[in-house]
This record gives C-alpha cells, sequence and structure tokens, in this order.
C-alpha cells in the first residue's frame, strides 16, 4: 500500500489507456508521456501495462507502508526520500515507513512514479487510468491508500541507468501533414510550420491550446474519428492540440498529426513554452 | 473492381484514415459497419473507429508495407455484401414535461410551433444511431425532421443534466451524463445510456435505431426507480 500524504497539484493513475471502448464514446486515456512511462516499467521489470502516479508540476508526497522498489521517469522534480535525492532512471528499494515527497519539477513538467507490480487500484473497461464517469475517482487526493502489487524485483545496487537523452526545451515538434493540412493557402501553411508559437495556459489532458492563431477558410468537416496527438483548427481560427483525454471524434479541419516522439514530448511542456512544428513526409 | 469511393490518408505510421467521397447516408453506414467487421478481423488491424464518412483504422506490428494493404483494403471492400439492415430498434422513454424540458417553450416559440406540435414532430421520427462519440455514451443520431432545426443557444448551460433530451441545429441527441452544452433542453430520459460497470457500457451501437416514447413525470420516477433497481427492460421494435 502507498498512502497519499500530500496529493500534488494534479496526479492521476495512468496506463497504457483504454482501447477497446473507442467505439462507445470513450477516450483512449493512459499516460500522457508514453515513453517515460514505459520505461518505467522497464526499470522495475513490471509489465508493460502496469499503472503508475502521473504526477504534474507539483507532486504528491506518499508514504510506503510495506518494502518494495521504486522508480521515478519523466520529468525532474526535486524527489527527498526521507530527506535524502532520488535521481530519476534509478530503481530504488524502499523500507515500510519511507517518506518520498516528490516536490516541484525543475526540468519538464510530468513524472512517472512507478512501484514493482504496479498500482493495483480499480481496472474499469480494460485500464486503471482515471477519467471523470469512468473511474469512481478522477484524480488522486490526500489520505487515500493506494493497494500495489507484488514482484520479486530487487534492484541491482550500485546499478546506474542512462536516463534518455531528452531535452524537454527543444521547442521542435516533429509533425506529419494532417488530413486537411493541403486545403490551407500557402502563407498559412508557412504561419504553421515556419513560425514559433507559444502554448496557452488552457492545457489539460484533455487538449493544449496555442496562442497564436491561423487564419483560415476552411469549412467544418463532417464529424470523424480523432486521436491524441491531432492538431485541430476551430473556425475562429484557434489551434487544439488533442491530447490522451481528448473526446473520440471531432468535426474541426486536422491540419497536422504529432508524431509519437513529439506528443510525448509535448507532454513535458506547460504554458508559455515556445513550440515549432517540423513537417515529416510519411511516405515508406 | 469498382471504382474506389474512398480515399487512403496515412495520417500517422501506424493509424490510416479512409475517407468517403459521397455524402453520409444510412446505405454508407451499412457499408461501413460491415467493412469496419471485416477490418477488425484482420491481423493487421488493431481497431478501428467510425465517423459519418469515414473509418480510423489502427494498424498492429504485423502492418506490411501502405501500397500492399491499401490493395488489401480495396479488394477486402470489393467483397463486402450488405445484407438486410441489422440493428435494433430502442423504444426510449422521454417526459417532455416542463419540469424536465425547461426549453421546449422557447423552442416551441422560436420555430412558431405548439410545444405539442414540437413533441409530436420529435417522437414520430426513427433515428438512426450513426457513431458514438463527443461523450462517453453520446450517440449521433440522424433523422430529426427539417421543422425541428434550430442553432444552438448562445450560452452554453454549465450543466446540463444527465438523461437530458435536446436538439441543438440540425441533430438531437441524449446527454448521457452531466455535462456542458449549449442545445436546447426538450425532455429527460429515465434511462443510462453509459455505465462504466457494463460491458459493452452504452446499449446501443453504430447501426441501431432509436425513437422516443412520451411518458408523464410520474412514470418517469417509475422507470428511473426501476433502471436503479437493475429491473427495466429497455423495450425494442423487431
Amino acid at each position: 500500500m502507498v498512502e497519499i500524504i500530500r496529493q500534488g497539484l494534479y496526479t492521476t493513475i495512468q496506463d497504457l489507456g483504454r482501447f477497446e471502448y473507442q467505439e462507445y464514446g470513450v477516450p483512449l486515456s493512459g499516460a500522457l508521456d508514453q515513453k517515460a512511462f514505459r520505461m518505467g516499467n522497464q526499470l522495475l521489470n513490471n509489465p508493460k501495462s502496469a499503472a503508475a502516479l502521473e504526477c504534474s508540476f507539483k507532486g504528491p508526497k506518499v508514504r510506503f507502508h510495506q518494502e518494495t522498489s521504486i522508480v521515478l521517469t519523466g520529468a525532474e522534480m526535486q524527489a527527498r526520500l526521507n530527506n535524502s535525492p532520488v535521481k530519476n532512471y534509478t530503481p530504488i528499494k524502499v523500507l515500510e515507513g519511507d517518506v518520498l515527497d516528490l516536490g516541484t519539477a525543475i526540468n519538464g513538467c510530468r513524472t512517472y512514479l512507478n512501484v514493482a507490480g504496479g498500482f493495483q487500484t480499480e481496472k474499469v473497461l480494460g485500464s486503471r487510468s482515471q477519467y471523470r464517469g469512468i473511474t469512481k475517482e478522477e484524480r488522486i487526493h490526500k489520505k487515500v491508500l493506494l493497494p500495489t502489487g507484488t514482484s520479486p524485483f530487487v534492484p541491482e545496487k550500485g546499478a546506474r541507468v542512462q536516463p534518455p537523452t531528452i531535452d524537454y526545451k527543444n521547442p521542435t515538434l516533429t509533425v506529419y501533414p494532417g488530413p486537411e493540412y493541403h486545403l490551407l493557402k500557402k502563407e498559412q501553411r508557412s504561419q504553421l510550420v515556419q513560425q514559433t508559437l507559444h502554448l496557452s495556459e488552457l492545457n489539460d489532458r484533455m487538449a493544449f491550446r496555442i496562442q497564436e492563431k491561423v487564419q483560415h477558410h476552411l469549412p467544418q468537416i463532417w464529424t470523424a474519428a480523432v486521436l491524441p496527438g491531432t492538431l485541430q483548427c476551430s473556425p475562429d481560427g484557434t489551434l487544439i492540440l488533442l491530447m490522451r483525454d481528448a473526446q473520440v471524434t471531432g468535426g474541426y479541419p486536422r491540419l497536422l498529426q504529432l508524431t509519437d516522439d513529439a506528443l510525448d514530448l509535448l507532454a513535458q511542456k506547460t504554458t508559455r513554452a515556445t513550440l515549432r512544428f517540423k513537417l515529416l513526409s510519411l511516405l515508406e | 473492381m469498382n471504382k474506389i469511393p474512398f480515399r487512403v490518408f496515412a495520417l500517422h505510421p501506424k493509424v490510416l484514415l479512409l475517407e468517403w467521397e459521397q455524402q453520409p447516408s444510412d446505405s454508407l453506414l451499412d457499408k461501413l459497419i460491415a467493412f469496419k467487421q471485416i477490418l477488425k478481423n484482420q491481423n493487421e488491424v488493431s481497431r478501428c473507429t467510425m465517423g459519418y464518412k469515414s473509418l480510423l483504422v489502427h494498424l498492429t506490428d504485423n502492418f506490411p508495407s501502405l501500397t500492399k494493404f491499401q490493395e488489401l483494403l480495396y479488394t477486402l471492400y470489393d467483397s463486402i455484401e450488405v445484407g438486410a439492415l441489422s440493428g435494433i430498434h430502442w423504444k426510449i422513454p422521454v417526459c417532455y414535461e416542463e419540469t424536465h424540458a425547461p426549453d421546449l417553450n422557447s423552442l416551441a416559440n422560436a420555430l412558431k410551433k405548439t410545444p405539442e406540435e414540437v413533441i409530436q414532430l420529435h417522437t414520430a421520427a426513427t433515428y438512426r444511431v450513426y457513431f458514438i462519440g463527443f461523450l462517453p455514451g453520446f450517440l449521433y443520431l440522424k433523422g430529426l425532421h427539417q421543422e425541428l432545426f434550430l442553432p444552438r443557444k448562445s450560452k452554453p448551460l454549465l450543466k446540463v443534466p444527465k438523461g437530458a433530451v435536446a436538439i441543438g441545429g440540425k441533430q438531437t441527441g441524449i446527454y448521457p451524463n452531466e455535462s456542458p452544452g449549449g442545445w436546447h433542453l426538450i425532455g429527460k430520459t429515465p434511462l443510462s445510456f453509459f455505465d462504466p460497470k457494463k460491458s459493452p457500457p452504452c446499449f446501443a451501437k453504430s447501426g441501431d435505431w432509436i425513437s422516443f416514447d412520451p411518458v408523464s413525470a410520474k412514470a418517469f420516477l417509475k422507470i428511473k426507480e426501476q433502471c436503479i433497481a437493475g429491473k427495466f427492460k429497455i423495450s425494442t421494435r423487431g
């Protein structure tokens, strides 16, 4: 069991996501930075779908009620275990009664706290990812006790794992052209892929909006299925990047599609971050 | 082979968008549903989701080259035989009385009709479920009588109650859960359109039909109680 002493700014249980129920309108959900999340499970030798805590901006403070192993991945927070600093991407053993305080993110925005065996909270429609109206709670609150699994994993003493070299401040997001991209005029296209853009303060697990607008005359499209990483453009020119809690269908023109790497990188950015789209072609 | 009626757009290395040129129609919907079933059974496909005139095909790691798969897509599409229309016709009880229909009078006024005429038109039609989106369990229904078309409210409500039956633009729909919304609320159903404890979580699916049965406020409460107790059976028409 892991006890939540302080919940942090926005902490949720996440796993790979909920894949099988999109035809009933159920969002995909799952960890926003999939790469960091997956590495956490790899480092603990967990099944790849084991659930972790996704901690945003300001992390939680937790107490372990039994001996286990943990690892932190993703954003670097000022994490301390019983007052000693904890390094990301390094599995460590924790003892019963140990207290982990994740502190504030100093590089990136989202940190994954993973335990050996994963968090064993309720599984709804094939996933533990929290989402309003699907799981009982939409986020983690203080005082709750989160059940954890068991695992024979023991971290190797002195073993160091090379953290991935991802620069969270890199503004370049690689993208593919979206289905309506070619309908933009030439100058609108260059506005989109050559200018420096900035994230607005409206950014959450459903969507990240961009401060700059692109004036266009594109018609609405017939509502179609969408996916995380799609850049939509509303009638007033607002650019909306869909994230993993986005609704499953949308009726706005789809200008760009982020690569998986770019979507993971975006998850580590917040308000006012600079962005630049780099267009790739999708030819084999 | 016939002319290929859809374009294949590679949206992502593992996601293809298939988009039809023609306008949405019941016959296209039947083809999309049949095609989706066939695609879901292919090794190359992990899942497939629908829009009005499009399919989003998610590919597995077994996915070969795009060119090869595109050929397979065309062959499979050519082999579709759409038989008799499948799908269930659900009769949805709706209370149109004032307590459950805060916008019925204003909508009727705007359309220069009486509330009774609105209810008559709304309940006489049979609606087709095209797909589910927007919110978990929100059905995209086609078949609203054109005399009931009315642009959405200029100011959306922050809290539309669960079960609200509404009209917005050229569409009618049922709010499966409390949510913000800008449609005109003309009634309410006691039925639950989304229950995460059930699999599938929504009783209706693409291709089904819906019609609305007017019930009194008293009957609404009784059905609601039966639903909570798990004892209400939604009536269907063959």
